[in-house]
């Protein structure tokens, strides 16, 4: 790379809640460059991302436009210097039209500043759209446009700001092959013009079709940043996922005598969410079930709980089969589910720890109708011990908890009504080294005591070590399936990317 | 396990009680009496008989804005039945049960519709005391006989009957708030209606019920009220869901959900019919509660937005 | 994800506009009600439907814009009391007795105060909006009623009843005020910086914020155009009679809500328009009327609240069932 770079990340390091989310990343985009950032879940992408659009703060290093450090955290003044994200729908105005969208905050004036320029809007949003070869009613609201022309209007958005750097993560997640092209298009026509485009994805033949340069990360680190055409789709998979596959960590040492199926899912179909997805899981086995973010892993395990709906197939628990639809019916099947989300799902963070204990099972520690203290002590004590929490006082408010042992008390309480079917949701997201180990090993624990478990998780060392078998989701539907023998890093990602 | 002190709220309100009451015993001598303190007592059960489920419900993060037009339109249903020779009792009987029927309505709006129970109740706020006014044309209806006001001019073991009926709503309250699982529900519902739903539990049930109660409160309160007073009128309770609120509000209960109890409930509701009886013995004027009652509601909100941002309370685990 | 054409027809996108639901169902009912009693129709009916909405027209065009930024005023009904009060004591010779002009300038004045003090209770202080407007509800109407010392305030100057009684050029003043407001505030909602910024504040308060959008200051200014707006009510209402009794106002908020909704305006916020807030007042003005004219009696003008509380479930009813429809889309 000749000539100063337009974005220089130097040393940016992050933590949320005791967890190393980036360590002394750095990395540098040219002008006019399309740079594609590819790493697994959790390797650190959105966090950097999000610390160069300026909506997260770093704990260290900074982020340079043009040799002028950015300051952080600080979403306008990155805006207002250039750097504009193409975000989801959660910050789109959807009430409102495209001119809207692209000018509220910064509206052209008329009339001494009073009133509104339309004439002025509606030229700059034709211009800009037809700029970039949309031809929609501008003034239709946004919820009535389609992902692709929400995603335009974006762009747009960032184009009239004179966006110097575009950041877009998974563009071309909800698009069909045409409207990729569209985009492809654009992003080269924007190339052309001195803007540079910084991509997260993870489909790796657009990455090779559309970028100059790629950058990895692994487990919040850099490894490599280099141009395009000096990679292949193998030796990027490899730096990805990078580890020796041959120092495993203590293998699941002698395979306990799996009994019968437990869990059995067929042709679970959701409409747009997943398709035709069939796999069982016996007692004492543990099947993982590997995908990318948007794969639809959670939405199997929602859908087999019941707390989202599905529209076709069937599950059944030992044999009977489960109502859909109602966490009740499956709780009382013996199945359990400890959701992704800890803060929102899963707990419930300002009551306390022992309360959270047994929120599930409370219904069953009365006494004639009242809650039993000592029946609800016995129980809180017994599975602080059992999940080994570190909590001074059960009465604490479960928000002091470290996020381990946060995650540990959401095991608990789902452990508490003796479930024989567990689907854990990445169950070690966010968790320290430590306690990792210490969850590690109670699953397996219920394992050779009988339970079945079906474990998401997009840790590919944690899947390999834990799982008797994989079932692998690509894009709603199964890819394929791995025995523990077949399964290798490698072989998960190239069944969990998309085609080609 | 020692946990810290989690009453200062109570405490404060227990002291403003008392305070109010010796400034009042200064200023007014008579006021403070036992004999006068009794006979106004008789104006603030049906406050404190709604404010027992108006706590649940808010704590839940919900509202229920139509209990002063529900009591209107169980006294109407009562007074109507009696003028068509119903006996006064079962009259009573179908003036709870269009209570419930009427808090049912606001449930189902609210637990299956899923619309906000602030607007829900905003309509029926409305709705009901309409039709409270088109069945009865607004003609107020009397005669009841002696037997029946009894149920709000008696008393029974030294106490007045409706005392009797508000100790046992407050106790039963407080039991399920503190002592058994749905109380617990209740909490974790303000706190975090999703995860609530995510832990198996039928939170949609429990918002039926409790809307229901609380319409079936408001019957049983028109019932006390028309026995006093031996009137029932389309006009009954008009602004009587401003005092309760308030009362539950002052009383410690967040009106964000997922804090409050009974205790402070029965503080507020005392404080809040001290202060309304205070003001109409030494300055004569009701009006001026209108304006004490509006401020002090506003102020509580905004004394617990100014002190949450401060301290980190701990909450309820029995 | 398709790739269909979409360019939504003009036709489609007309039909899916609640505000046409109101107009569809104000039509029938004028239909129906001429149809059983032609007089209905009459000019001086029309007139006096207008004059009687006309209040209404000009609250609900401030509680449109409040509640499309997420918030509710349900304080307009004692506001509006306490102004009629204010007015009356400051310009009726038997009380204070001072100039028109003067009366007029605090009245609004005192309208758009009291709403800036909602305003600020809401933004700075954080307290919910229907805290603080119910609050302020009793609280102003207990003011009113010690202003008034349960004395009615007549002989009220005949330069103020101008106000409710007067005519231009054929047209009574209120209605033309009435016109004048909402063709304003049709243009601060499309023509203006803040019109925009209302919207998307009720959309998605958190864009807005990153946006740069003042949060606070277009709460504040909403709510304070809500109280002047129920200044101005108050001034050509309340001077149509030469009393000022005691009890104006009471319910009104109910009625405005109602009115809103039923036009069209979201609850949850970022969608409604002034139009079809209008077209609500039309319709439940109507509607009031026309149990006269149905000769249904005296005894139906006491349904007249629990209709409103109908109309109003009914309005969020269908605000439920198009919003789901959106989302399943």
């Amino acid at each position: 790379m000749n000539g100063q770079p337009l974005l220089d990340i130097r040393r940016i390091s992050k933590a949320f809640g005791g967890v190393q989310a980036l360590r002394d990343v750095s990395l540098s985009i040219a002008p006019g460059e399309v740079h594609a950032l590819c790493g697994e879940n959790g390797a650190g992408k959105s966090t950097l991302i999000n610390i160069v659009s300026g909506s997260v703060l770093p704990d260290d290093g900074d982020v340079l436009l043009n040799g002028t450090p950015l300051p952080s955290g600080d979403v306008r003044a990155a805006e207002a210097a250039g750097i504009a994200v193409i975000h989801q729908e959660s910050t789109a105005f959807l009430h409102l039209d495209a001119e809207d969208n692209i000018f509220v905050g910064r509206e052209p004036r008329r009339g001494l500043g009073l009133l509104l320029d339309h004439a002025g809007m509606r030229s700059q949003t034709r211009g800009l759209l037809e700029r970039l070869g949309e031809h929609f009613d501008q003034r239709t609201p946004l919820a009535e446009l389609t992902v692709a022309q929400r995603q335009m209007v974006g762009i747009a958005r960032a184009l009239s700001q004179s966006c110097r750097l575009l950041i877009m993560d998974e563009p071309t997640a909800s698009l069909s092959a045409r409207e990729i092209e569209v985009l492809f298009r654009i992003v080269r026509q924007l190339r052309s013009e001195g803007i540079s485009i910084l991509y997260v994805s993870h489909r790796l033949e657009e990455v090779f079709e559309l970028s100059d340069r790629v950058s990895v990360l692994r487990d919040g680190r850099w490894v490599d940043s280099r141009p395009t055409r000096e990679l292949t789709r193998q030796t990027l998979i490899q730096k990805m996922v990078g580890r020796e596959v041959g120092d495993l960590f203590t293998n699941k040492s002698s395979s306990p005598p799996v009994g019968d199926v437990l869990l059995d899912v067929r042709k679970l179909t959701r409409a747009g969410v997943f398709q035709d997805v069939s796999f069982s899981v016996r007692s004492g086995e543990i099947v993982g079930l590997a995908g990318l973010i948007g794969a639809g892993r959670s939405e199997v395990a929602q859908a087999i709980f019941g707390i989202d709906p599905y529209d076709s197939g069937d599950v059944a628990i030992a044999g009977n089969p489960l109502a859909r639809g109602s966490a009740r019916a499956a709780l009382r099947a013996g199945v359990a589910l400890v959701p992704e989300d800890r803060q929102h799902l899963g707990l419930i963070l300002p009551m306390a720890v022992g309360v959270n204990l047994s929120m599930v099972v409370l219904s069953s520690l009365t006494h004639s109708g009242l809650i039993s203290r000592q029946r609800e002590t016995d129980l809180v004590e017994r599975l602080i011990r059992q999940m080994s929490i570190k909590t001074a006082d059960a009465g604490a408010s479960t928000q002091t908890l470290s996020g381990g042992n946060q995650q540990k008390v959401m095991l608990g309480k789902w452990l508490a009504p003796k479930p024989r079917v567990l689907l854990l949701d990445e169950p070690t997201r966010g968790v320290d080294v430590g306690a990792k180990a210490e969850v590690h090993g109670l699953i397996r624990q219920l394992a050779s005591q009988g339970m079945a478990t079906l474990l998401i998780s997009s840790d590919l060392p944690e899947l390999l070590m834990m799982s008797d078998r994989i079932v692998v989701m690509r894009s709603g539907s199964i890819s394929g399936e791995l025995s523990r023998a077949e399964a290798t890093q490698e072989r998960v990602l190239e069944m969990a990317l998309p085609r080609g | 396990m020692k946990r810290s002190f989690r009453y200062w709220h109570e405490v404060v309100l227990a002291a403003l009680l008392v305070g109010l009451l010796t400034w009042a015993g200064i200023v007014e001598p008579q006021f403070v009496r036992l004999p006068s303190q009794v006979e106004l007592s008789t104006h603030m059960w049906e406050l404190a008989l709604l404010a027992m489920p108006m706590t649940l419900i808010i704590i839940t993060a919900g509202i229920d804005l139509s209990v002063g037009s529900t009591l209107a339109l169980c006294a109407v249903v009562l007074g109507l039945t009696y003028e068509r020779g119903v006996p006064p009792v079962i009259g009573a009987a179908m003036a709870v049960m269009t209570g419930l029927a009427a808090g049912a309505l606001n449930g189902v709006f609210v637990a299956k519709v899923k619309v906000h129970p602030l607007i829900v109740t905003l309509a029926t706020l409305a709705a009901f005391r309409g039709i409270a006014e088109g069945i009865s044309q607004g003609r107020p209806m009397s005669g009841f006989p002696d037997s029946f006001a009894v149920i709000g001019r008696g008393s029974c073991l030294g106490l007045p009957i409706p005392a009797l009926f508000v100790l046992a709503a407050a106790g039963i309250a407080g039991l399920v708030l503190m002592k058994t699982p749905t109380g617990r529900f209740l909490y974790a519902i303000g706190h975090n209606e999703t995860a609530t739903r995510f832990s198996g539990i039928l939170v949609d049930r429990i918002k039926l019920w409790l809307y229901s109660l609380s319409g079936g409160s408001a019957g049983l309160a028109a019932v006390i009220l028309v026995a006093r007073r031996n009137t029932a009128k389309a006009d009954l309770g008009a602004g009587m869901e401003l005092d309760v609120i308030t009362a539950v509000v002052l009383g410690g209960t967040s009106i964000f959900g997922g804090r409050g109890n009974i205790l402070g409930t029965v503080l507020g509701v005392l404080l809040i019919h001290e202060t309304r009886e205070f003001v109409s013995w030494h300055w004569n004027r009701d009006e001026l509660n209108l304006v004490v009652i509006g401020i002090v509601l506003i102020a509580s909100v905004l004394l617990h937005q100014v002190f949450s941002r401060k301290s980190s309370r701990l909450d309820a685990m029995g | 994800m398709g790739n269909h054409d979409n360019r939504t027809g003009l036709l489609q996108r007309v039909a899916s506009r609640r505000e046409y639901g109101a107009l569809a169902l104000l039509v029938v009912t004028v239909a129906v009600v001429s149809a059983v009693n032609p007089s209905f129709l009459a000019v001086g009916n029309i007139r006096d439907l207008l004059v009687k909405c006309a209040p209404t027209v000009l609250v609900a065009c401030g509680m449109t814009l409040v509640i499309v930024t997420g918030e509710i005023d349900i304080s307009v009904g004692s506001m509006m009391g306490l102004l009629a009060a204010i007015m009356g004591i400051m310009t009726s010779s038997d009380r204070w007795g001072g100039p028109v002009w003067l009366g007029v300038v605090v009245t609004l004045g005192a309208g758009a105060t009291i709403g800036l003090v909602n305003g600020l209770l809401v933004t700075v202080a954080r307290v919910p909006s229907i805290i603080v407007t119910l609050g302020m509800l009793t609280a102003l109407r207990g003011l009113t009623e010690l202003l008034m010392r349960g004395e009615w305030i007549e002989n009220l100057p005949a330069g103020l009843r101008f106000f409710g009684t007067g005519s231009v050029w054929g047209i009574p003043f209120c209605v033309v005020t009435a016109l004048v407001v909402v063709a304003l505030c049709a243009v601060l909602t499309r023509d203006t910086p803040l019109g925009r910024r209302i919207y998307a504040v009720g959309s998605n308060s958190h864009s807005a914020a990153l946006a740069g959008i003042s949060l606070r200051r277009v709460k504040i200014i909403v709510f304070t155009i809500t109280g002047l707006l129920t200044g101005l009510a108050t001034l050509v209402s309340v001077t149509q009679l030469s009393v000022i009794e005691s009890g104006i106002g009471v319910g009104f908020e109910l009625l405005v809500v109602t009115c809103v909704v039923v036009g069209g305006t979201s609850i949850s916020g970022g969608r409604g328009n002034i139009i079809g807030s209008v077209l609500g007042v039309l319709l439940l003005g109507t509607v009031g009327t026309a149990l006269i004219f149905l000769r249904l009696g005296e005894q139906a003008t006491y349904w007249e609240r629990a209709i409103q509380g109908v109309f109003i479930l009914l309005a969020v009813l269908a605000d439920h069932v198009a919003r789901r429809k959106e989302r399943l889309a």
